[in-house]
């Protein structure tokens, strides 16, 4: 390898600056932290998108993208949900943060996201912390097209890792077009899991293709399910995802 | 006096102390960057099979030989293939570097100004070491950025 480049090379751009209002542990190992600009103004973004955060790691800083779990409406803080990943230095720096420090980020980022809802039925797919960009997703669904049938699919690895667990069981009692199914397995079996299940509701005992998809979730079992559903007909720009 | 190096094109070395050139044995591919906002064009040789240069990207992809080298390009989801912030326009050398994934097909089908020769920096991998490529960092690319989304 070369020579690293100038610190201020790589980590440069850094735009906004936020302060962090709260922090909320889900687990031991899941925390949400509630940011807010210290210009005093709201944060505009698209539900799914993501924000880049500036962490600094020695002599240099990275920018690690985070997603917006709150809704864009929320006035106030916004926030940003994270679990601790073995060797995740950046991870690891924002666990390190208190109430009232301050952080260097740009964006909000991100071409996975849900503005205005398709009129078409939706179906919603997360795994763990994946939840954080489809939780915003979901909710202008519901309120943007009240007459579509939505469905989510989430998984975690046990029932203490289901996240929002309470908001998402509130919606699904009060909302008659939304409905959530929520999956338990070990961290192997959660894709196989996923994948039977999306191939059960929407793929072998439904001939409907006009749905749309958003998918979000760590490694290739995401890709299995985009290609699970592509290949069984559903339009390509149906199929949303983000593969983290 | 210590003659000092510096690199300029081809693949040759100019010695300021001696005045003479002293070759390079090993092939080196060729990156040249412009910048749609008007920033001065960089150019870096480098040899891909030492790749990766930095640790954001593919390893020998044009975010990682860039970085690598000191030249910034946005890639605000840490060159993991899941934006568009990095997005480049081949102008030349197109077909020297390795193929776009569906992934990346998908990112690059909403990134603004998209144009048929368009790749993500984080996944256009140069392997060729005798690869000329030249590429144009949009400037909507680098707007994104900077302007502040609040209200």
């Amino acid at each position: 390898m070369t020579p690293d480049p100038p610190p201020a090379q790589a980590g440069k751009r850094a735009a906004l600056n936020a302060r962090v209002e709260k922090i909320f542990d889900h687990t031991p190992d899941t925390r949400s932290l509630f940011l807010s600009l210290t210009s005093g103004k709201h944060l505009r973004f698209v539900p799914g998108q993501f924000i880049s955060i500036t962490i600094p790691l020695g002599d240099e800083t990275r920018s690690r993208p985070y997603s917006i779990a709150s809704d864009p409406e929320d006035r106030g803080s916004f926030e940003i949900c994270f679990n601790r990943v073995a060797g995740g230095r950046g991870v690891g720096w924002l666990f390190e943060r208190r109430v009232g420090d301050l952080l260097d980020f740009s964006g909000p980022f991100g071409a996975f996201t849900l503005d205005q809802a398709p009129a078409a039925e939706l179906g919603f797919i997360a795994e763990g912390t994946a939840i954080a960009p489809i939780r915003p997703m979901l909710k202008r669904a519901l309120a943007s097209s009240p007459a579509s049938k939505i469905h989510l699919i989430y998984a975690a690895s046990d029932r203490d890792h289901v996240l929002y667990v309470a908001e998402l069981d509130a919606l699904a009692r009060s909302t008659p077009n939304f409905s959530c199914e929520i999956v338990i397995a070990t961290a192997d079996r959660i894709y196989d899991r996923l994948f039977a299940l999306a191939q059960a509701r929407w793929v072998t005992d439904n001939a409907d293709r006009t749905r749309h998809f958003y998918i979000c979730g760590v490694g290739k079992g995401v890709i299995r399910l985009r290609d699970l559903l592509r290949g069984a007909g559903y339009e390509r720009r149906s199929v949303h995802y983000e593969q983290w | 006096m210590q003659a000092t190096a510096t690199k300029i094109c081809g693949r040759f070395h100019w010695l300021n102390g001696a005045h003479s050139l002293n070759y390079d044995l090993n092939p080196m591919a060729k990156l040249l960057i412009q910048f749609e906002n008007g920033d001065p064009e960089k150019v870096i040789e480098f040899d891909p099979a030492k790749a990766p240069f930095h640790h954001d990207g593919k390893p020998g992809s044009i975010l990682d030989v860039m970085l690598g080298h000191g030249v910034h390009l946005e890639h605000a989801c840490g060159g993991n293939c899941a934006c568009t912030t990095c997005h480049v326009i081949v102008k030349q050398g197109f077909n020297k570097l390795g193929e776009s994934s569906e992934q990346e097909e998908d990112l690059l089908d909403k990134a603004p100004g998209l144009t048929p020769t368009s790749r993500l920096g984080c996944q256009a991998v140069i392997e060729d070491p005798d690869a000329e490529i030249v590429v144009v960092v949009p400037r909507y690319t680098i707007n994104q950025v900077s302007e502040a989304a609040e209200e």
